[in-house]
Formats: structure tokens, sequence, C-alpha cells
């Protein structure tokens, strides 16, 4: 029989146990030898020299060699038999990673199965924001004013800031370009249209993605992680009427009424620049921003901002709510979110840009 | 390593030694002169009604809330005095396994044993692959070095939050619920493995249970708080026999008189 007997040392532990395994390795296992470890002598062993064994172990069933152990005794045969199933088994190998095809197959399915969520999740909303309300099946105005203090009220102080602050920029760099014709007057009509029409409805947009958007996003992936949102299920009570759609309402009304102070201090911030730098009148600066304000571009700005929350809220919704695993998945579904969020108000700002300048 | 346990085991004196402990969030007292010892390679069981102060008590000894008063000698070093460094130091000589496993659910059940043994072993890479195998296979989970801790159920997470605990071999391991939420099954069969653990790493376990059939089988001696008081320390045949009214009651499993007072 080929067999290879060793004899394990008094106490196996770190030391004892590299040395012995080096000594293996040395002298070397030939293929199909049975290699016997002798413990009739081994006291005492830790876990280090257990994992020294387990090493051992697969450098043998590597070799295409066996492995035994013989006459353990007391300690050392209690421990050896927990590690039993390390020994006689090969490691477990890490899974392999799906192939391209593999990839984009599961990527393809993803999407799909993503816009059918997604599909479903409309119907539920639109349901139980604009229709359940008027069959009497009810809505949660309590949570709708929270929502709306939320998203609107402590809203106010950044989205002036932000704005004010994009209407100077605004009014510096026109003003460096109009300055040149002597035509500084017409920072005043930059400003207002510029702002009536895009920036205050996007501007604000972006901050209130960044901000209620994440929250948004955040909270229901904390909830579904929690099981909060299979309690409401339980309860039979639909999430989509719970948490949806008060969210919605609120943000539709809370985001034009934003955008509508964004314009305003965003026409303030270019107007201080008009006033105090370029030392206009402010009779006369303020006439020619009334001059230049048309209906048709604030109602832009305002209609923007009523398809921007629309986005923004079932973006963050809908993330939230697909969210799996534990802390890591809402962070990257909240990340996601905001990404979203962003990437649409700019896209659907670029349609409507298209679509006032060829059809309007 | 052998030689090192063999000296903590012989090594005399108790393991941690609590001198009266007060804990207060605000004005409230949690725990209030609580004075034991845990001896070494023993396992203690800290017990009491919900809200007596139990999971208080454990975050004190593992450093992880500072004491407002008294002293906690972890292997004869009193960690009430300590800076942020040297409790960092203590804690790698502790093992903790949460009641909700603490695993991060983003790494594999492997990578979270080796996270310490990576931060702290100072060990050889290719020893670290076989010292999570081994552990593992002590808390029975040969097979699931590379499943993530979502694809577990309840009592495998608990055993793979053991085996992280234990990874760097600490001589003190505390458990926060090790049954709470288990089959009676699992929960004596997570019993087993304690006393397995105790008695081949010869470590001490500082366990927080309320589980009566578990306390029974498993404790070499009990500490029982009430109202952040200790109204008991001994073994369990000693609680038993107790003449305390509080300690009979919580071992013959009678409601209290005023249930819905106490509770609120």
């Amino acid at each position: 029989m080929n067999e290879k007997r060793i004899q394990c040392p008094k106490h196996l532990d770190q030391e004892s146990g590299r040395g012995l395994v080096e000594q293996i390795r040395s002298e070397g296992v030939a293929p199909r030898q049975t290699l016997v470890l002798d413990f009739s002598e081994t006291e005492d062993m830790d876990t280090r020299g257990g994992a020294w064994l387990i090493e051992l172990a697969n450098y043998v069933k590597a070799q295409n060699a066996d492995f035994d152990l013989a006459g353990p005794k007391g300690h050392v045969a209690e421990f050896l038999g927990l590690l039993r199933p390390s020994l006689v088994s090969m490691p477990e190998t890490p899974p392999e990673r799906p192939g391209v095809f593999e990839q984009a197959g599961e990527a393809t399915l993803n999407t799909i199965g993503e816009f059918k969520e997604f599909y479903h999740f409309l119907v539920d909303t639109i349901y139980w924001t604009v229709l359940a309300p008027f069959e009497g099946r009810g809505f949660r105005w309590g949570s709708f004013l929270d929502e709306l203090h939320e998203m609107g009220v402590r809203a106010l102080k950044i989205t002036f800031l932000m704005n004010f602050l994009l209407g100077m920029i605004v009014a510096m760099l026109s003003a460096a370009q109009l300055q040149l014709f002597g035509a500084s007057i017409y920072v005043a009509d930059l400003v207002m249209v510029a702002f009536a029409r895009e920036l205050a409805a996007v501007m604000t947009a972006v901050v209130v993605s960044a901000r209620t958007g994440a929250a948004i996003a955040a909270e229901l992936a904390t909830m579904k992680v929690q099981e909060e949102l299979d309690a409401l299920r339980g309860m039979g009570l639909h999430a989509a009427q719970f948490l949806v759609a008060p969210k919605v309402l609120a943000l539709v009304i809370a985001l034009p009424l934003l955008t509508g102070l964004g314009m305003l201090a965003g026409i303030g911030g270019g107007a201080v620049w008009g006033l105090v730098v370029l030392e206009f009148r402010p009779d006369i600066w303020f006439n020619q921003t009334l001059n230049a304000a048309m209906f048709s571009d604030i109602f832009q700005g305002f209609f923007k901002a009523f398809v921007f929350a629309i986005v923004i809220v079932l973006i963050g919704c809908h993330n939230g709510l697909r969210v799996t695993g534990g802390a890591r998945g809402v962070g990257l579904m909240t990340t996601r979110a905001v990404v979203m969020d962003i990437f649409f108000i700019v896209f659907i700002d670029m349609i409507f840009a298209a679509f006032f300048y060829y059809i309007l | 390593m052998a030689k090192k346990l063999k000296e903590q085991k012989n090594a005399n004196g108790p393991v941690i030694r609590v001198r009266n402990l007060v804990a207060k969030y605000g004005d409230v007292t949690v725990l209030d002169n609580v004075t034991f010892d845990v001896p070494r390679n023993e396992i203690y069981v800290i017990l009491g009604a919900s809200g007596c102060g139990k999971t208080t008590l454990l975050k004190h000894l593992t450093g992880l809330i500072p004491a407002t008063n008294g002293t906690i000698e972890i292997s004869g070093q009193n960690i009430t005095g300590m800076d942020e460094e040297q409790l960092a130091g203590m804690q790698r000589n502790i093992g903790i396994a949460f009641q909700n496993s603490g695993l991060f659910n983003s790494m594999t059940v492997g990578d979270n044993v080796a996270l310490p043994l990576r931060e702290y072993g100072n060990m050889e890479p290719r020893l670290v692959n076989a010292v999570v195998r081994l552990k593992l296979s002590l808390v029975g989970l040969a097979n699931a070095e590379y499943k993530l801790p979502s694809e577990l159920s309840g009592g495998m997470r608990k055993r793979a939050g053991l085996a992280r605990a234990i990874a760097l071999d600490p001589p003190i391991v505390f458990f926060d619920e090790p049954s709470a939420g288990l089959d009676p099954i699992m929960a004596s069969g997570l019993d087993d493995l304690i006393l397995n653990l105790k008695h081949l790493l010869g470590i001490s376990l500082i366990i927080v249970t309320h589980e009566l059939d578990s306390i029974r089988k498993i404790a070499d001696r009990i500490l029982m708080l009430d109202q952040g008081r200790v109204i008991f320390t001994g073994t369990v045949r000693e609680a038993e026999q107790s003449e305390h009214d509080r300690v009979r009651q919580f071992f013959e499993r009678r409601p209290d008189e005023h249930i819905t007072q106490r509770n609120i």
C-alpha cells in the first residue's frame, strides 16, 4: 500500500504547523499516495495549527494524493472532528463570473423587468393620486401637508440662494460681452428670459432632486429593507396610496412654486449686479426687465417645473422600492435616483427647447 | 499559540471584574452600582426581563459606551480610563457576536470572517483563507464561504457572526441574544456550538439572553439584573432555589401582577 506516515508535533500551533507543512512540501507527495498524519503523540492544538492542517490538506489534494488522520485522542480528536468538513472536501471555489453574453442577457432581462415594474408602479401611482380620491378611497391629506412642508417650505432658502447666485453669474457673463457693443441694458432682458424659460426651472429641479429625490429614494429603500413595506401590504394597505401619492401631489405643487421663487431670486441676483456694478437707475432696469417678460416664457418655466416634479418623485419612489440587500443597496439606489433625476431633467429640458424652437 | 492559550487557561483570577458600575442616559439611571466577576473559561449568562439593562451592560463591557461611574477590568486592564486607541487595542482581544449578526451585507461570509484577520491578524495571506475555512467549519458553515449574508437563514447568520467574533482567537467572546428568533432545533444547535467552543478553544463567553432552556443548558454561572441592579449571581441551580421573589418569578415564568404598568 502506497502510504506515507508523518508524525505530528506534540503541540500543533502556528509555528509547528508551519514547520509540518514546509516539511511535507519539501519532501513532496506522490499522486495516489496516502499521507497519514499520526496524531498519537499530539496533546494539544489550537486554531492556527488547525488552519495549517487545512492548508496541508489542500496541498495534498491538489497533488492528487489522499489524506488521512490517525490516532487523535481527547481534545485533539474533538477539534479534528469539527474540522473534518474542511479537511476532506476540496475548498470551494468562488462562483465564476458570467461571460459577456450572459452579462448582456442579464442586463436586458433586468431592463425589461424594470420597465414592467415601472409600468405597474406608474399605474398604481396614477390611480391612488388622481382617481382614488374621487372614488372616496381616501387620500392622506395629513401626510401630504407634512411632505409639502418638508419638500417646499424647508427648501425655500437653498432654492433662493442658488438662483440668486446664478442670476449674478449670468449678469456678469453677459455684461462682459454686451458692454463691448454698448448694450449693457440688455443684460436685464437676458436674465429675465433665461430665468423665466430655462434657468430657474432647471436649477431648482437640480437642487430639489439632490435634496428631495435622494431623500425619497433613501426613505423608501430603508423602509423596504426593514420590512416596513411588507408590514403595510400585510395590513392590506398600498405603498402607492400610503407613501407615494402624498409625495407626488406635494412635489407637483411645491416645485412650480419653488421655481417661481427661483425666477424672482435669479432676476434679483441679476438686478443687484445691474444696479450696483453696471450702475443703472432702478426704474430703467426694472422697466427693461418687465418689457422682456413674456407670458409664454414664464408659462414654459412653470410647465417644465411641473414635469420635472413628476419625474423626480417617480424616479425617487421607483428606485427606493426596487432596493435589494442592506445598507449598500440603499446607498446604490439613492445614488442611482439622483443620477437618473439629473439626466432626465437635462434630457427633458433639451426636448422642450427643441419643441419650442421648431414648433412655437 | 497553544502556549498562550494554556497560559490563559491556567491563569488565575476573573477575566472580567466590574466594580460599582453606574450608567446613566441623561437623568435616567440604567445600571445602578453593578458589581460582579466573570471567572475564566466559563459561560457567564447575563439575564433579566426586557429593559432591565442587559444590553447596556454588554455595551459597557465591550467599551462601546463609556461608564458614568465605576470600574470595568477586562483581562486585568481597567477600560474605564482608556482613550480611544487603547480601547481599540482592548477590543482586538475580545469578540462580539451581535443579536442581528452585524455581518456586512455587501461582503461574502468568508470576507466577513477574513476582515479582522486581514486588518489585525498579521498573518500570511495563504493562511488567512485556511483560518477562514477553519472558523467556518467550527461553526458548521464550511460550505457558506462564498455566500452573501442575505442568502443565509437567521441561525446561519448568527453562526457566521460568531465565526467572525472568534476570528482573531480572542480569549473573551460576548454574544448578545444567541437564541432570539430561532426555532428550538436551531437554538439548541447553537447552544451545543457555544459549549463546544468554550471547551475546545478555552474561551470565556459572556452571553446575554433570557431563554430559560438555553440558560439551563449552557450557563456555568448567571447574573440577574432587575431595573438596573444586580439581584442575583451564582449557578443556575442556586438561582432555581433562590428565595428572591423576582428570581423565582423569572425561573417559574410567572407573569407580573402589574404587567401593564411595568411595561409602560
